[in-house]
């Protein structure tokens, strides 16, 4: 891809280590790094969409290029204002939101943020929405023209906008009709972001993998209310919106393993990850990669903690990373010697 | 802007359910300018899951020895949950503090007013007061006439005013109750005021509760002079990525919404869109 990764993660590749080969107390260096549709990531964790904006924001506080990834703010074909406030309200262990989607656009995404993304050494994926196929095809179209987009991710799924992706994410035939049209379209790997707002996940998993997608990443915020007893009126100016945050990490666990057995392209679990415990249980679940939202606002280094505790993790009980994947029988099951 | 573990010193109890908490943090003590905010985070609860905005409200020395700042003060109101949980703080308890952000009463546009007024007219409503201190020690410094404008439903509301004492030449109180100062509202003194002022040659410097800035934005206008608002907005991150604090804003630019925490907190009146674009909180 467009970047050499770090000398850290620069080591032979091949077979896979076998676990516990060497004596305890040799020094073992464990391969953290993991690959999706043919991109190579130095680290299974990415920062999610709409919870890190364009990373400039947040180079002052950490070290960018310590990242998996970033995924970008959804970008749209215009700018977008978003809604009215208040668009936020804290819940117990999670928040809603209701921003509406604002955005720069795709022109501008391009002139004025991707420049300082595409420096960093960390790959860089691009959140795309639309409210008609065609907005998402254009959209695409425009930022195939930008240098330094190691893949597009989809969201079919936010649920803030009445017009918006939320039509896409919760009907099959959509989700494969937008899946194709953009796979079509799009210069790099195409990453499907599913809405939790569903029935049953794996028809959906199904159908943006029948449409072409290169991975599925999930899940998005689950639709979600407050209402304030004072006034009567619900907290949000929007009404409904978005749950995210250590409230929904149960849900979105179980919804990702069961995306995971359902379809045979790479999934990234997302949804109330902010340690390297939480990232485990969606690894070890099957998810390949996942990626840190709402923690990233109340704690703006827990990405950079989690890389850390993981790599510890892993250190700790001598495996590479992509040995801990799908191994939810139990380690001994996996032919994981136990610690 | 930094993200640091700050020592908590002191905590102390004032009337009305505000604390006054003191926090060791010299690196961000040093580089706070008047207006900016920290956002706090409230150690061992994991329910709450966002951090707190809270304006810094005063900036001082660790000890009488030394000069350089090394204290954070924030003076709060506790109305809820968060605010709770800071009231328990102790001193020696830790706590993560994300400081200096937003801009404050000093970008350059609006220093440029400065020349162009007589005086500066601080109004405050409740907690507002603690938007003010540091901008009203900065003009004494610069040599510019004060005046403060306080109001509250009762006289526990009137906290620490008496820390602007040396700063500003005439200190008017208000309570709804009348239990100090004029009875009523702070924007019947605050208009008696400037009607008798030249157009445009008082800066007016207001925060607090919503139905004082639209009534104090009114009387700003009507009367000719500019103002300065201190917004305050629910804030999920604080340094501008979540977009959570947007209010509306007139004129083009990123939509037609700029984001609390990063545009302001504090905007010239004139520039917010006051119908619909602002949430009451
Ligand atoms: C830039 C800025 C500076 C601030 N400075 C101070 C300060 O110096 N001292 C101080 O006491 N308070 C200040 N506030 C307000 C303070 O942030 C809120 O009072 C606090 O977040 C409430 O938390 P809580 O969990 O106790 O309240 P909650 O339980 O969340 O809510 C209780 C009540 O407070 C209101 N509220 C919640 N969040 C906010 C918010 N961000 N702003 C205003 N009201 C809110 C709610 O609508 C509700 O009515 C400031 C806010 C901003 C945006
Ligand atoms: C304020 C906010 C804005 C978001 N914006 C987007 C967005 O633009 N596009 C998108 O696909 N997901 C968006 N999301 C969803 C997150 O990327 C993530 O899927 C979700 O928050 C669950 O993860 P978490 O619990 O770690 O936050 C947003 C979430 C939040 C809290
Ligand atoms: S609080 Fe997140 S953008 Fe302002």
């Amino acid at each position: 891809m467009k970047k050499s990764s770090s000398a850290k993660s620069k080591k032979k590749r091949g077979a896979p280590r076998p676990v516990g080969r060497k004596a305890k107390g040799e020094k073992f260096t464990p391969d953290m790094t993991v690959e999706i549709a043919g991109i190579r990531f130095k680290n299974p964790v990415l920062t999610a969409s709409g919870t890190f904006g364009y990373g400039q924001e947040f180079a002052q506080l950490m070290d960018l290029n310590r990242l998996g990834g970033i995924v970008v703010k959804g970008i749209s074909l215009q700018p977008m204002e978003g809604n009215p406030p208040p668009r936020i309200y804290e819940t117990e262990s999670g928040m809603l939101n209701a921003i509406g989607l604002q955005n720069v656009g795709a022109k501008r995404f391009l002139d004025d943020k991707l420049p300082f993304l595409r420096d960093l050494d960390t790959q860089v994926i691009v959140n795309v929405f639309g409210y008609s196929t065609e907005d998402y095809v254009r959209t695409i179209e425009i930022l195939n023209q930008g240098e330094g987009i190691a893949a597009y991710e989809l969201n079919i799924s936010c649920p803030n906008t009445r017009s918006g992706g939320m039509f896409y994410g919760s009907d099959p035939k959509l989700t494969h009709e937008v899946t194709m049209a953009s796979k079509k379209v799009a210069r790099v790997p195409l990453i499907v972001k599913l809405s939790p707002n569903v029935t049953d996940i794996t028809v959906f998993a199904r159908a943006a993998e029948n449409g072409g997608a290169d991975a599925l990443s999930l899940v998005n915020t689950f639709v979600g209310m407050s209402i304030d007893i004072e006034t009567g009126k619900p907290r949000l100016s929007h009404g409904t919106g978005g749950l995210s945050g250590p409230a929904i990490k149960p849900l979105a666990l179980r919804l990702v393993y069961q995306a995971v057995h359902a379809v045979r392209i790479p999934v990234m679990g997302i949804g109330g990850i902010s340690s390297a415990e939480d990232a485990l249980e969606f690894l070890i679940a099957g998810a390949k990669a996942i990626q840190i939202g709402t923690a990233n606002f109340y704690d703006p280094r827990a990405s950079e903690k989690v890389i850390r505790d993981l790599e510890a993790y892993c250190k700790r009980k001598r495996v590479d990373l992509n040995r801990l994947r799908g191994t939810h029988l139990g380690f001994e099951a996996a032919g994981l010697k136990r610690e | 802007m930094f993200n640091k573990m700050a020592e908590v010193r002191e905590n102390i109890p004032l009337s009305g359910g505000h604390y006054l908490l003191s926090l060791y943090s010299p690196a961000q003590a040093r580089v706070t300018r008047p207006g900016q905010f920290a956002m706090l985070r409230l150690p061992n609860r994991s329910d709450i899951l966002l951090r707190r905005p809270m304006s810094i409200y005063d900036v001082k020395p660790a000890s009488r020895k030394s000069k350089s700042p090394a204290l954070i003060q924030v003076l709060y109101k506790v109305v809820g949950r968060g605010t709770g949980a800071m009231a328990e703080l102790k001193g020696g308890d830790a706590l993560e503090v994300l400081a200096p952000l937003g801009h404050g009463y000093f970008r350059e546009d609006y220093q440029r007013k400065l020349p162009q007024v007589d005086e500066v007219v601080h109004v405050a409503g409740g907690i507002g007061i603690a938007a003010l201190l540091l901008a009203a020690r900065e003009l004494h410094k610069r040599g510019i006439r004060q005046r403060l404008f306080f109001g509250g439903r009762s006289r526990a509301d009137l906290v620490c005013y008496k820390d602007f004492g040396g700063l500003v030449q005439k200190t008017i109180l208000a309570t709804e109750d009348g239990s100090r100062g004029h009875k009523g509202f702070v924007t019947v003194p605050l208009e008696n005021h400037l009607a008798g002022s030249e157009r445009g040659k008082i800066l007016l410097m207001v925060c607090g509760p919503w139905p004082m800035l639209e009534a104090c934005v009114g009387l700003a206008r009507n009367y000719g002079h500019p103002c300065l608002v201190s917004m305050e907005n629910r804030m999920g991150c604080g340094v501008g990525v979540c977009l959570g604090c947007s209010i509306g804003v007139k004129g083009e630019g990123h939509g037609a919404y700029e984001r609390v925490c990063t545009e302001g907190p504090v905007f010239w009146a004139d520039h917010v869109r006051w119908a619909g674009g602002t949430p009451e909180i």
